[in-house]
């Protein structure tokens, strides 16, 4: 607990101490527009983010919800645009399309048990793939910018009071929610049981296939959400939308501090990480810098992240180890006097 | 037992002949000279991208950068000939030797460090885009000189375009480095059991970093000769063509756990997929749908390999834990 | 101590339990069983049979024949983990299967965990006192807010127990509890099991160390070679009685009595005061040209890691070594260029490339041979498969086969064709025949005497010990880390070994070297 502590007080400090540089050098920056912007881009990522979350505390991972976001965005701009169903029910049926991506990966994954990386690559091909058939087309087959005019769709992605944009809130709602549950609920215990120490879960009665089905379902239905608020915020959809938000879902998570190897992590750490990502992002555009450092940088702290958590893990092994090392050497050296 | 030993190579080849069967009977068209160019073509890039990234498959790791260096390098190459002005033949040397630091470099960080193989290579293709963007100040530049450096790609000898002796050059050294030599045995050997390979004096670490390295260098050779093929560099250039690559291994029979594989394989995996991919177009299906035939291929291609690797699993705990690195 | 208990108290009756996989009868209509409230251990040495019988009373492997009753309740045949731990039985595992990231209450309540009234969500602060009433009924040294992660072994193991009863266990098995832990924690472990008796809960006890097994236990049931050979009752136990009953008085088998002679020749290995810190200490001794010898001990004695550092899979801390008269610093690619081999101690996760053909099996060890220039030669590496594989008669001999599917024996007889193929002058064989058939054991029992009439010495760790006074020409026991005897010059017995491994010194004129 205390290194998840020490971590998040870093990374808020190196957050403030950003911040700060960056006003000074460009006091746009802490204006309440910029920063609504700025926690709109982290909420973006940050929806997927969540949901992504539990499936690297199974010890999971998820390569194709580039592939739902765009498919969910192609369904839900169809749907507004030739369908004459009420729109109210949109809202499920997009739920529903990260929901079957999700249910396909996740069956893929426990019951035939084929390697999580190359199957949730193949998903997403098939659904970018999936999001071309789907996407709206004119009449030479030629895909179309469909331009979103339909209040309801638009309401995602407004703003309310203060000028936060609604993608903020619904970020926060969903994020307070999903740790609430991790944290509090059986099913949240048997998440992170289910990655950390998979046999003793099973022993214990906890359904690890089940458990890990059911989290790659809500990592799709995470990624659905997350189409909405974008394409209604940029009032248009492509079939591209999403493909390529890996790296940024990957890096929110890994800033946060949940391990690859499963078992361990939060939401409040994701949450800090994207935020994190959206501040970096915001500050080189802010400070002028080309967008093209953004991959460059994003990347970079990526490994370097990753490198430092596997360092830390190593010493604190090699501590215990020493420890228990030492201990049973004054053990036997008791007994043979 | 006759046909169990039958290599895996064969039974693949047998599965592309028939292929071609079924396709000449459904076009006319296919059975074409041009076409077929076309097909072994679009096959070359994979192909040399696979006999260098094998190696990291083997031993358990993958390399997603592969296009981003493909990019970054084609780019490095037309700086140094057109920028500055260096020969064609330094600028490729020099632009390998880069490709292959780099590769030693995520070599390095998956071996000594411990961190998983795709986090680095992934890691990687993210910021080798970056600096390829910056590199090339996010243009698409277009490759006209030198006119050696355009032969390579552009070029025919009897009758076939150049590319293609490059790639079989490379996969025939690749499957031989593989199959015939010490290094390829040790490879092999981490990849099927670390430990037991580790008693045996081999060293692991030194195996994953050369396996990294000599990615890292075939695709500093892909990357120039899609540059000169295509005769332009920019770059998102060769962006995806990871999953292609892993598809055309796993048909292959390069396993996703490691320990298995095979180049002359994954070659025969590309031009299955290729032919698969021509047949769609042959019969004017949209291009929308390859990826998803693509896709649904090699789900079934890692089914079908799945089942046949009951040895290596000594009952030996859920694979929970391993699938977030395969 | 209160012997109320009666015959109609019998909690866990086995009787007949016949248990063969594959081939060699590993359980031989084994009689087991476990009153209330009694601590009764089970003994016997590896390969008698011990962990198997566990096994099928935990649901983990399944009898093939015989009955089991719990609790009155008839067990079937197809028993399963999860069952067998509904009726409480209870196992505490030593790699212990606990949730890494959770506290004490989390871990010893999980899948169970406490809700609030009405709603889906746990009560952190109920689960917490729950946990806490545990810990203190026990006098645990536990907090329920720690984290696993944090808290040592020996207290690990105690929220194992508190798991398994709030579980409402009736029995719990031990196997090999304190072999990690310190003197005053094994004191604590013992309190415990006192506590836990006293609350009418059995606990099954197994363990090589035999001065525990006479502290603690009612009653002790020993096995040897899948049978049972007896039951003892508390005035009949001493540690001298087990062991004896353990090995068993074959006088016609000249095997087990083995004349050990002086020993000769030129000195190969000296190792000075070898010391890995938490292994092994102050390790001496000498190794001549042509002599096997035996490394003897109880699991845990540091017998592994004593041959594993020589080899130079894991570092030393001090010591020094010469090998062939000259300065050696351990290293595995050092070994193997100055003629040292190793054989593992487990053949399926270290010896054996299982996916791979006999031919790059034995190859991967003689790159240097078949591959002299770093291109390999197909011609050079049959010819050294083929060798092997005659040399140790590997069977079906054909050299293309998977080593994965070959049986247990053929699969270490490739290992060990591997190295034999080579120029060897020491070989380090861990373990050598666990889970081989009679056949293939005496087979490789020839090879390592030929090596060894050969002039290539042999240092040999087994806990066989017919096996280990079989073959070797001198035995040094480990006991904790430290050489506690050597034996040499003598009749050797499995029974001296065991004794000398379990620390009960001989009065006879065995050289003891000073701890």
């Amino acid at each position: 607990m205390s290194s998840h502590a020490l971590r998040r007080i870093i990374l808020v400090g190196l957050m403030i101490v950003i911040a700060l540089i960056l006003t000074a050098i460009n006091p746009v920056f802490l204006t309440v527009g910029n920063l609504n912007k700025m926690f709109q881009e982290a909420a973006q990522i940050g929806i997927v983010a969540i949901g992504f979350t539990l499936v690297m505390i199974t010890a999971g991972i998820d390569m194709s919800i580039g592939g739902i976001i765009a498919l969910t965005a192609m369904v839900a701009v169809n749907f507004i645009s030739f369908t004459k169903i009420p729109v109210i029910l949109f809202v499920p049926v997009t739920l529903l399309v990260g929901a079957l991506a999700g249910y396909f990966n996740g069956l893929f994954i426990t019951r035939y048990k084929l390697p999580a990386f190359i199957v949730t690559l193949a998903t997403k091909g098939i659904l970018a793939g999936l999001a071309l058939v789907v996407a709206v087309k004119d009449t030479q087959g030629f895909v179309q910018n469909v331009y979103i005019q339909d209040a309801v769709y638009l309401w995602f992605g407004g703003a309310s009071f203060g000028g936060v944009f609604r993608t903020t809130i619904a970020f926060l709602l969903l994020g307070a929610g999903t740790q609430y549950f991790l944290k509090n609920t059986k099913t949240g215990t048997n998440i992170y049981a289910s990655g950390a120490n998979p046999v003793a879960a099973n022993l214990t009665g906890i359904n690890v296939d089940r458990t890990t089905l059911g989290v790659y379902v809500f990592a799709g239905m995470c990624a659905s959400v997350a189409a909405i608020f974008i394409s209604s915020r940029m009032m248009t959809a492509m079939p591209e939308l999403g493909l390529g938000t890996e790296m940024d879902v990957i890096a929110s998570v890994v800033i946060g501090g949940t391990s690859f190897s499963g078992g361990s992590g939060d939401i409040w750490g994701t949450m800090l990480g994207s935020v994190f990502l959206a501040l970096i992002k915001n500050g080189i555009l802010k400070l002028g810098m080309s967008p093209w450092i953004q991959p460059i940088v994003i990347g970079g702290i990526i490994v370097v992240t990753v490198i430092i958590d596997v360092w830390q893990k190593k010493i604190a092994e090699s501590i215990a180890t020493r420890a228990k090392l030492r201990r049973l050497d004054a053990a036997a050296c008791e007994d043979a006097a | 037992m006759k046909t169990k030993n039958l290599p895996p190579e064969l039974k693949l080849g047998a599965v592309i002949v028939l292929l071609m069967v079924v396709l000449t009977l459904v076009s006319p068209r296919f059975l074409s000279v041009s076409n077929l160019t076309n097909v072994i073509w679009s096959v070359c890039l994979i192909g040399i991208l696979g006999a260098g990234s094998i190696y990291a498959r083997i031993t358990g790791g993958i390399d997603l950068s592969l296009g981003s260096m493909a990019a970054l390098t084609g780019i490095i190459a037309d700086l140094f000939m057109n920028k500055y002005g260096m020969n064609w033949l330094v600028a490729i040397g020099l632009t390998v030797i880069i490709g292959g630091l780099i590769g030693l470099f995520n070599g390095f960080v998956v071996a000594k460090i411990k961190v998983p193989a795709f986090v680095v290579t992934m890691a990687a293709k993210t910021y080798l885009y970056g600096v390829a963007l910056v590199v090339s100040s996010g243009a698409m530049l277009a490759i006209l000189k030198p006119k050696p450096f355009i032969a390579i790609g552009t070029g025919r000898l009897l009758g076939l375009p150049n590319p293609i002796y490059i790639m079989v050059v490379l996969v025939l050294t690749s499957q031989f480095l593989l199959k015939r030599t010490s290094f390829g045995r040790r490879v092999m050997a981490v990849g099927a059991n670390e430990t037991a390979a580790k008693l045996s004096g081999v060293n692991p670490d030194n195996i994953r970093m050369a396996a990294y390295t000599i990615s890292g260098m075939t695709s500093a050779v892909g990357g120039v000769v899609l540059a000169s093929l295509t005769q332009q560099v920019f770059a998102a250039a060769a962006s995806g063509i990871e999953l292609e690559v892993m598809t055309a291994l796993v048909i292959g029979g390069t396993s996703p756990v490691g320990g298995k594989g095979s180049v002359i394989g994954g070659l025969l995996g590309a031009i299955m997929v290729a032919f698969i991919i021509n047949g769609l177009n042959l019969l004017n299906v949209p291009a929308q749908f390859h990826p998803i035939v693509t896709g649904v291929v090699i789900i079934l291609a890692l089914l079908l390999n799945e089942g046949n690797l009951r040895i290596g699993k000594f009952g030996s705990g859920s694979l929970g834990k391993k699938s977030a690195a395969a | 101590m209160a012997n109320t208990t009666t015959k109609d108290d019998v909690l866990l009756d086995c009787r007949k339990i016949t248990k063969s996989y594959n081939g060699p009868i590993v359980l031989d209509q084994v009689d087991f069983s476990v009153r209330r409230g009694e601590v009764h251990a089970l003994v016997g040495e590896n390969g008698a049979g011990k962990s198997t019988l566990i096994k099928i009373v935990t649901g983990v492997a399944s009898r093939n024949s015989g009955e089991m009753t719990f609790n009155g309740k008839e067990l079937p045949f197809d028993l399963s983990r999860k069952q067998a731990q509904a009726l409480g039985i209870a196992c505490i595992y030593q790699e212990l299967s606990l949730i890494p990231g959770m506290t004490v209450a989390q871990n010893i309540f999980l899948g169970k965990e406490p809700l609030r009234k009405g709603l889906r969500f746990i009560d952190r602060k109920m689960m917490n006192s729950m946990a806490q009433e545990l810990i203190t009924k026990y006098q645990f040294p536990l907090n329920p807010t720690d984290l696993i992660d944090d808290i040592s072994i020996a207290q690990r193991q105690l929220v194992e127990i508190l798991k398994a009863l709030s579980d409402q266990a009736h029995m719990m098995i031990m196997d090999e509890p304190t072999s990690s832990l310190t003197k005053t924690e094994v004191e604590m472990l013992f309190r415990i099991i006192h506590t836990l008796k006293e609350e009418g809960i059995s606990v099954v006890y197994i363990s090589h160390r035999m001065e525990e097994v006479y502290a603690l236990s009612d009653r002790v049931t020993v096995l040897r070679d899948g049978k049972l050979v007896s039951v003892l009752d508390k005035e009949q136990i001493s540690p001298a009685e087990i062991i004896r009953l353990m090995i068993g008085h074959k006088l016609e088998e000249n095997a087990v009595h083995h004349k050990l002679g002086k020993v000769e020749g030129k000195v190969v290995l000296s190792v000075q005061n070898l010391t890995s810190v938490g292994k092994f200490q102050n390790v001496c001794f000498e190794l001549h040209e042509g002599e096997i010898l035996g490394i003897g001990g109880l699991v845990g004695s540091g017998r592994t890691e004593l041959v594993r550092a020589l080899y130079g899979i894991d570092p030393v801390d001090e010591g020094t070594i010469t090998y062939l008269d000259k300065p050696y610093v351990p290293s595995v690619p050092n070994a193997i260029k100055s003629g040292i081999g190793f054989i593992p101690e487990e053949r399926r996760l270290q010896g054996i490339l299982a996916t791979q053909s006999i031919i790059k099996n034995i190859g991967i060890t003689n790159l240097d041979k078949v591959a002299p220039r770093a291109i390999v030669s197909n011609k050079a590496e049959k010819e050294y498969a083929d060798r092997g594989i005659k040399l140790l008669n590997v069977r079906p001999p054909v050299p293309e086969h998977l080593v994965g599917n070959l049986s247990g024996g053929n699969q270490q007889k490739v290992v060990l064709a591997k190295w034999l193929v080579r120029d060897l002058k020491l070989i380090f064989i861990d373990e050598p025949t666990v889970g081989i058939d009679i056949g293939a054991k005496e087979e490789i029992y020839d090879h390592i005497r030929k090596l060894a009439s050969e002039g290539v010495s042999v240092i040999l760790v087994s806990s066989d010990l017919p096996e280990l006074t079989r073959l070797s020409h001198r035995v040094i026991v480990l006991r904790r880390g430290r050489i506690f005897t050597q034996f040499s010059d003598c009749v050797l017995t499995s029974e001296k070994i065991l004794r000398a491994a379990s620390g009960i010194l001989e009065e006879q004129t065995e050289n003891r070297v000073g701890a």
